[in-house]
């Protein structure tokens, strides 16, 4: 079987900009892969061009080994995507939307129809139905991506910042779910800036930065490439650092606080301690931290502008719908430069 | 070509406008029993027959061309251009129908709104003087041609379109003036020699002039070369289309 996705020196040029340079990764069948990188790395570049709304400049793309443009059929068959922005069909409840989604699929009418009803159960929206998308709450629409993303039984599902903006309750429903539905055997490519989210569901996660992989590892593998601190009290403060050996990458002394940062913490700690014993030194207290895969994300994407959010300290937590800039706002943040002059949906209905 | 994912898309095109008739049916509706009134009755009854018809019924066949390539325009151009504009068309282009499936769905969904509006109008038109029909089947053709041009066009222009006011442009500005000098509202026989020439540069002079033959029997061209010219201007665009969404213009970045 084929890898589920698998790109080769994957370019995507806009004029002088590098949105993708030579991105090569592949994505084996049955995975929960994650994709990180700082605003602008290519991830949703990366994802739309598997889905035929980004075309490449150069370069291999291949879902489940058909070409993204000459099998382009075969390959969109197999995705489902439910992407950042709210691009959803604004003139039908939303129920007869999955069911348009799964008929493009070339699924019958009356089998889409029950598929729109599963999937809206499954999601949690079943009794808005017969709603329109403007009408729901931030956190349904997000909801209801995943639901279109789902109509199709896809054999790759593809999420896009899924969990942004939105509240902890719903987070943690998507989490279970998408969890649920790799475990029964659909692939999954998670882009996410919540390091939480890809430290937890994924198997493997890609760094991405300036379009193409800086990293391809297991969170574990990940974390284990950083140093950890071992911070130690002591009984009397030192007038200064006492003497370490080369094990010891750097040191700072806080009044009765020394930390000194290693390779591996578990390991280092009781030649530590021997080392700070010989030296006259009684420990008070020891403290090992290990590396955080954020950490490790901000020392290979090291740039000025990146984002990175750790879920437990974001402030979106408040409640659905209120998000703001990559999550809930998306609408409004589409980046194609249409933020400002849009007109709202109602008065474009009219038109034709 | 019209696979199940297409009857898909066909189907929910015909339900947009359809559950909309007081922006779809309605405005068409409207407009022509002003145009039969005023054109027909006040004005008609002062203006000489013209090749020995009945103004009222000289006029019609021009009108149903401008109400249906009006409306088969303005269905494709609106339903590309706000799919595009809040990006809903994603759901279709990420689905797995092809590049063809996509643009007969659009076209044929548009072309069956241009024809009822056609048939409206028709309607209307029965209300106010007899119809005759003196070539049933060389006027189906013509006017399934016809809405199906000018539904491909819709295609192109929403794709092209950057902002709503494109599309009134492309209505008001372009597709209304050369309808107006389509010989709608007169015979070419009534031109100078010389605009008569021009007037045939005008692919809307074919069409209104192939329907009134259908309608009336009665031509200033002759209606089989007029509809071999429509079928090929139609082939032309359907191809441009199709070609259009093959390279994303206006679709993909």
């Amino acid at each position: 079987m084929p890898p589920a996705i698998e790109t080769r020196d994957l370019r995507k040029e806009y004029g002088d900009l590098q949105a993708l340079s030579g991105l090569s990764l592949t994505v084996e069948e049955g995975e929960f892969f994650g994709l990180l990188g700082p605003n602008g790395a290519g991830k949703t570049t990366f994802i739309n061009t598997l889905v035929g709304l980004v075309r490449k400049s150069g370069g291999e793309a291949r879902v489940f080994g058909h070409d993204v443009e000459t099998d382009y059929q075969q390959a969109r068959d197999a995705i489902g995507l439910a992407p950042q922005e709210f691009n959803v069909d604004r003139f039908f409840p939303i129920r007869e939307v999955l069911a348009h989604k799964a008929g493009y699929h070339g699924i019958p009418q009356a089998e889409a129809k029950r598929r729109a009803d599963d999937v809206l159960e499954r999601v949690g929206i079943y009794d808005k139905r017969n709603e329109r998308f403007d009408w729901l709450s931030g956190g349904m629409k997000r909801r209801l991506l995943l639901a279109r993303a789902l109509v199709t039984e896809p054999d790759l599902l593809i999420l896009d910042e899924p969990t942004a903006g939105v509240d902890v309750q719903l987070r943690h429903d998507l989490w279970e779910l998408v969890t649920e539905l790799n475990e029964e055997g659909t692939t999954v490519l998670l882009t996410t800036h919540y390091i939480e989210e890809a430290e937890r569901l994924c198997d493997r996660v890609a760094i991405l930065d300036e379009g193409r992989t800086v990293t391809v590892a297991t969170p574990d593998e990940l974390k284990e490439r950083g140093t950890d601190t071992i911070a130690v009290r002591l009984e009397s403060p030192p007038a200064s650092v006492p003497p370490l050996g080369e094990y010891a990458h750097e040191t700072s002394l806080a009044d009765d606080r020394l930390e000194v940062r290693v390779d591996d913490g578990g390991s280092t700690a009781p030649r530590l301690l021997n080392d700070l014993e010989a030296a006259g030194h009684e420990i008070a207290d020891l403290e090992i931290t290990r590396t955080s895969l954020e950490e490790i994300f901000v020392d290979l994407t090291d740039r000025e502008d990146r984002t990175v959010t750790r879920s437990s300290a974001s402030g979106r937590e408040g409640g659905e719908g209120d998000g703001d800039g990559e999550g809930g706002g998306a609408e409004d943040s589409d980046g194609n430069g249409k933020t400002d002059d849009r007109p709202p949906e109602r008065e474009t209905e009219g038109v034709a | 070509m019209f696979s199940t994912g297409a009857r898909a898309l066909f189907r929910r095109e015909i339900l947009r406008f359809v559950r909309r008739p007081k922006n779809t049916f309605l405005p068409p509706a409207i407009t022509n029993v002003l145009y039969f009134a005023v054109f027909g009755i006040v004005l008609g009854g002062r203006i000489d027959r013209i090749a020995g018809f009945d103004y009222i019924l000289f006029i019609l066949p021009g009108l149903i061309v401008l109400g249906t390539i009006s409306n088969a325009f303005e269905n494709a151009s609106f339903s590309i251009f706000h799919g595009r504009w809040n990006e809903y068309i994603h759901e279709t282009l990420t689905s797995p129908l092809s590049y063809l499936e996509m643009v007969v769905a659009y076209v044929a969904a548009s072309a069956v709104r241009g024809l009822i509006v056609g048939a409206i109008i028709a309607a209307i038109g029965a209300l106010f003087t007899p119809v005759t029909v003196e070539h049933a089947l060389y006027l189906v053709v013509t006017m399934g041609v016809i809405s199906v041009l000018f539904a491909g066009f819709g295609i192109i222009g929403g794709l092209w379109a950057r902002d709503f006011d494109d599309l009134t442009v492309m209505n008001q500005f372009i597709l209304r003036p050369l309808v107006f000098f389509g010989a709608v509202f007169y015979s070419l026989e009534m031109l100078t020699p010389t605009w008569r020439q021009v007037s045939r540069l005008n692919p809307m002079v074919y069409m209104v002039d192939s329907v009134r033959y259908g309608f009336l029997g009665y031509s200033d061209l002759v209606p089989l070369t007029s509809l071999g010219v429509l079928v090929g201007l139609t082939a032309v665009v359907l191809a441009i289309d199709v070609t259009l969404f093959k390279r994303g213009f206006g679709l993909t970045d």
